[in-house]
């Protein structure tokens, strides 16, 4: 039930056909983890709670640095070498107080990964490289959480979204190439704001639109391209037909 | 030249002007069916047959975005603004990145030489 002050404050999401009340409701109602608040995770963070998401958990170990502050909107000049998770929950608050933000100071690892996303209805991306994305995508296949992966590099971009059992995961595609080629700020706000709408879509319980297929940004030349894409029956990580 | 193509996982095995069969044994099944879009009627058999005007590793990644570009699928491996590989691929020739080979793109290819061509995955944030 969304008191006055809620009703007025998602007025403008409650007139969306398919969305209102109810869908606010859901929202609120809803647990979203963020795995990493970097250039993809202030950004959906902060969009995931101006919506009215009610328990959003943000995982991190790192501490702000100069070479951050080009993408990572959450952080200022002042916030330069304290905690991200702990900057990050004081300013998603003061965005939208409502809501529950959950701080996890840690690394993400193969024996944490499953007591992080616990409760979750989905998974955001907001990780830097492949072997932690891995690791989150076995996790989420295994408590059959929804996986919203996100990645970008200078001015392009991917999201797609795995809904485990129905999806391809992450380790189908056995996605190849390198990280640290550097991040135009607004990339990962592209692509973050992408997940944040895919995952919003997913817990009202709208059909996701990435799932089974996947978003290649390019902003080099502005073009969006829809690929679609299937399980590998031989999957190490998702397959039915396979011990793991 | 001929070219034998073979969609993979999130690449293209192409075999240069193959002596002997080639065949998809040990691939495993194709998970970006949007590869064989200039080819849909070559999906069942896993293995596509094109006819490339040139010799070199250029010729050969423009003429396979054309096939594509044809079939509405957007990969033009040849970024026009720098004249080189765009930065969503990456293109091995026996193994070897192009760049690396004398000639680059500019390359000639050779009976059976075996070229890769991946799509690359996003990993920074």
């Amino acid at each position: 039930m969304l008191d006055q002050s809620e009703l007025l404050r998602y007025n403008r999401q409650l007139i969306i056909p398919d969305f209102g009340e109810e869908g606010q409701g859901k929202l609120k109602d809803s647990h979203a983890v963020i795995v990493g608040v970097g250039g993809l995770g202030c950004a959906s963070a902060t969009y995931l709670a101006a919506a009215g998401v009610g328990h959003i958990t943000i995982v991190d170990f790192d501490t702000v640095e100069l070479t951050d502050l080009n993408r990572q909107i959450l952080y200022g000049e002042e916030d330069i070498g304290k905690k991200k998770v702990i900057v990050a929950k004081r300013k998603l608050s003061r965005l939208n107080s409502k809501v529950e933000i959950t701080p996890v100071l840690a690394k993400i690892t193969e024996e944490n990964a499953l007591s992080l996303i616990d409760g979750a209805q989905v998974v955001i991306d907001g990780l830097d490289n492949s072997v932690t994305r891995l690791v989150v995508n076995s996790a989420c296949v295994k408590q059959k959480i929804a996986y919203i992966y996100g990645g970008v590099s200078r001015l392009r971009g991917m999201v797609t979204t795995i809904i485990p059992g129905q999806t391809p995961c992450l380790a189908c595609l056995r996605p190849e190439g390198a990280g640290g080629l550097g991040v135009l700020g607004v990339t990962p706000a592209i692509i973050a704001s992408l997940q944040a709408l895919e995952a919003i879509k997913l817990l009202i319980g709208r059909s996701p639109a990435l799932a089974g297929k996947l978003l290649l940004f390019n902003g080099d030349d502005m073009k969006f391209q829809l690929l679609e894409i299937r399980r590998n029956e031989s999957c190490p990580v998702c397959s039915p037909t396979l011990p793991r | 030249m001929k070219a034998v193509i073979m969609p993979g996982f999130s690449e293209l095995i192409i075999v240069v002007n193959p002596t002997g069969e080639v065949t998809r044994e040990g691939m495993l099944s194709i998970v970006m069916p949007w590869l064989y879009a200039p080819w849909p009627g070559t999906q069942e058999r896993g293995i596509i047959e094109m006819t490339v005007p040139g010799d070199t590793l250029r010729a050969l990644l423009v003429e396979l975005s054309e096939r594509y570009r044809q079939a509405n699928v957007d990969f033009e491996l040849i970024n026009p603004r720098t004249n080189d590989l765009d930065f969503d691929y990456d293109v091995l020739v026996d193994g070897k990145n192009y760049v690396a080979l004398a000639g680059g793109l500019d390359a000639k290819l050779k009976a059976n030489d075996t070229v890769k061509v991946k799509v690359l995955w996003r990993w920074d944030g």
